[in-house]
């Protein structure tokens, strides 16, 4: 009796710590929120009340002043053409580097790619800055496509890799009896057997692409070519007595992250726990 | 025969291509500029041997910005382990709650690191500061890293977690049942059920997030451009200011380099002894 209290008593504060704990750590949202829907006079009496009037001309000049769309639309070339890019050409490189095992050749390639993993971008930002000046890849959208597609090589090809280890070959065996080549046993056998990895590296190399800064700040200066994270980057710096403003934009930039995240979450923690996550 | 291995080499080509213009290329060609005193502009390039590597030590914005980054990383792999492990085994078991806290905890992880930094820069000036009283670190040279390496906490704590959580669950019942045989209370039960099976996943965690703490750009260049002073530039920020601000691109790339070596190092050090361990635990 006493010991079946006690744990319920146990059990009642473990239910009230966890969802303490979640809330606590989704908390700050609330204030990104709140603060991007009071007028500039309210913010200045109340902070974290809930809003006396929604605001929302905050959201209406914020998307004007920082020039929202073309930020949002720059974001979006960026993160899906470098996205494609990835998904094909490193699906197609880690099929060859998990079926060459015993070629000292691929294996080799495969361990540069594990070691180039730990690389600093700082440690090629000035010699790659240079490059790009001299192929006229500065300040245009796909030179910062090419960059952050070849950081995120080493990276996707290694999440990639270890899953189609597990695919068996006796199905490429059978194809090529029939007298398929190999792009055609690749693309119709194998390619839709990948497709969970497949899943995963898109939403994780997304996620990562469209919240980049490091990369982004170094390649792309002019305003016309700044993704959102530069936009927030730029804009807050000059709208810090503003802040409704510039919080309606991080709102707005949150949406379609926070949309993917919500919708694809059960990829994003295979890809993670799948242990080959070393961004 | 031939034939067959070219057309394998052109699954490998445009990936293996990209890294080696993107990444390898640079890499390389950084070694020889880290040996100039080129200051990023001009042709005026002078090889000044090793004057860039030994300078740096006696440089006091170089063992400034070296010793932020430490304590950063410091923090960040320490707390965001400990709470990521805490929040683990707190909701490991399936269960429709649970699966909506996991959620929760791991929401942080998906935003920017940017949008992570300016809203916590006002959580800890109007909640911490305007309703708590307790002043921002983010303004005080002592307290500046902590606040700033509290950031990435609560954002990578819920990855740790996520990894944690997949590590329990790979445990056979087994081994509790034959804990409960023995009489195992629930801390005997994780100190020698839990831990010893979780090893490769703290391995795992600990050297990824001791990379990301070495590597820390975003958060002090969001949250505090480096300040108050230069009390929160990190080594990153160091580099990027040689070749944008400062101007000597060369001094900088001998920087990374150092830098690169030391992330190596650190990793390989670290994941070699906890791998030692893992088998010991």
């Amino acid at each position: 009796m006493m010991k079946s209290r006690g744990k319920n008593v146990g059990k009642f504060f473990h239910t009230i710590l966890k969802w303490l704990i979640g809330i606590i750590c989704i908390s700050p949202m609330y204030v990104a929120i709140i603060y991007s829907l009071k007028s500039k006079q309210e913010l200045a009496v109340n902070r974290f009340a809930l809003p006396e009037v929604l605001y929302w001309e905050n959201f209406s000049q914020g998307i004007v002043q920082s020039n929202f769309f073309n930020a949002l639309k720059n974001s979006f070339i960026t993160t899906s053409l470098a996205t494609i890019i990835l998904t094909v050409i490193c699906s197609m490189a880690s099929y060859i580097i998990a079926r060459k095992n015993n070629s000292k050749f691929y294996n080799s390639v495969y361990f540069i790619f594990v070691a180039a993993m730990i690389i600093p971008f700082q440690s090629i930002l000035t010699p790659l800055y240079i490059n790009l000046l001299r192929w006229g890849l500065v300040n245009s959208l796909i030179g910062f496509v090419l960059a952050k597609s070849g950081f995120q090589v080493a990276f996707t090809v290694l999440i990639i890799t270890g899953f189609v280890k597990s695919i068996p070959r006796e199905l490429e065996e059978a194809a090529n009896i029939d007298g398929a080549g190999l792009y055609r046993t690749y693309w119709q056998i194998i390619f839709p057997l990948m497709k969970p990895v497949i899943f995963t590296s898109v939403v994780l190399n997304a996620l990562n692409i469209w919240n980049d800064f490091q990369i982004s700040v170094t390649i792309l200066q002019k305003q016309s070519v700044r993704t959102l994270p530069l936009t927030q980057y730029f804009f807050f710096g000059e709208n810090n007595s503003e802040l409704g403003l510039a919080f309606a934009v991080f709102v707005l930039s949150m949406i379609p992250v926070l949309t993917l995240y919500l919708s694809l979450q059960k990829y994003i923690i295979s890809g993670i726990t799948s242990g080959a996550v070393k961004g | 025969m031939k034939k067959k291995s070219i057309v394998e080499f052109s699954f490998l080509f445009p990936a293996l291509a990209l890294f080696i213009l993107f990444v390898l290329y640079p890499f390389i060609e950084g070694i020889p500029i880290s040996f100039t005193n080129w200051d990023g502009l001009s042709d005026n390039v002078k090889y000044v041997g090793f004057r860039n590597y030994v300078r740096m030590f006696s440089d006091r914005h170089f063992v400034n910005a070296t010793s932020n980054t430490l304590i950063f990383m410091v923090i960040e792999v320490v707390f965001s382990n400990l709470l990521g492990l805490f929040f683990a085994l707190l909701i490991a078991k399936p269960s429709r709650s649970n699966n909506i806290i996991r959620t929760m905890i791991f929401t942080p992880f998906c935003l920017s690191l940017l949008l992570s930094a300016y809203v916590w820069k006002y959580i800890y000036s109007d909640f911490f500061y305007g309703v708590l009283g307790i002043p921002s670190p983010l303004g005080d040279k002592k307290w500046v890293m902590a606040g700033l390496a509290n950031i990435a906490v609560w954002r990578d704590a819920g990855y740790c977690m996520v990894v944690y959580i997949a590590a329990i669950q790979g445990i056979s019942k087994e081994y509790y049942e034959v804990g409960d045989i023995e009489g195992c209370n629930i801390i005997q039960r994780f100190r020698y059920i839990t831990l010893p099976m979780i090893g490769p996943a703290i391995t795992a965690n600990v050297t990824l997030l001791l990379s990301w703490g070495m590597k820390v750009f975003d958060y002090p260049m969001a949250a505090t451009s480096g300040g108050p002073g230069r009390s929160s530039e990190t080594v990153a920020m160091l580099i990027y200011g040689n070749l944008f601000t400062y101007f000597k691109a060369g001094y900088g790339q001998a920087i990374a380099i150092v830098f690169t070596i030391s992330i190596f190092l650190l990793s390989f050090i670290v994941s070699y002894n906890l791998r030692k361990r893992e088998v010991e635990l």
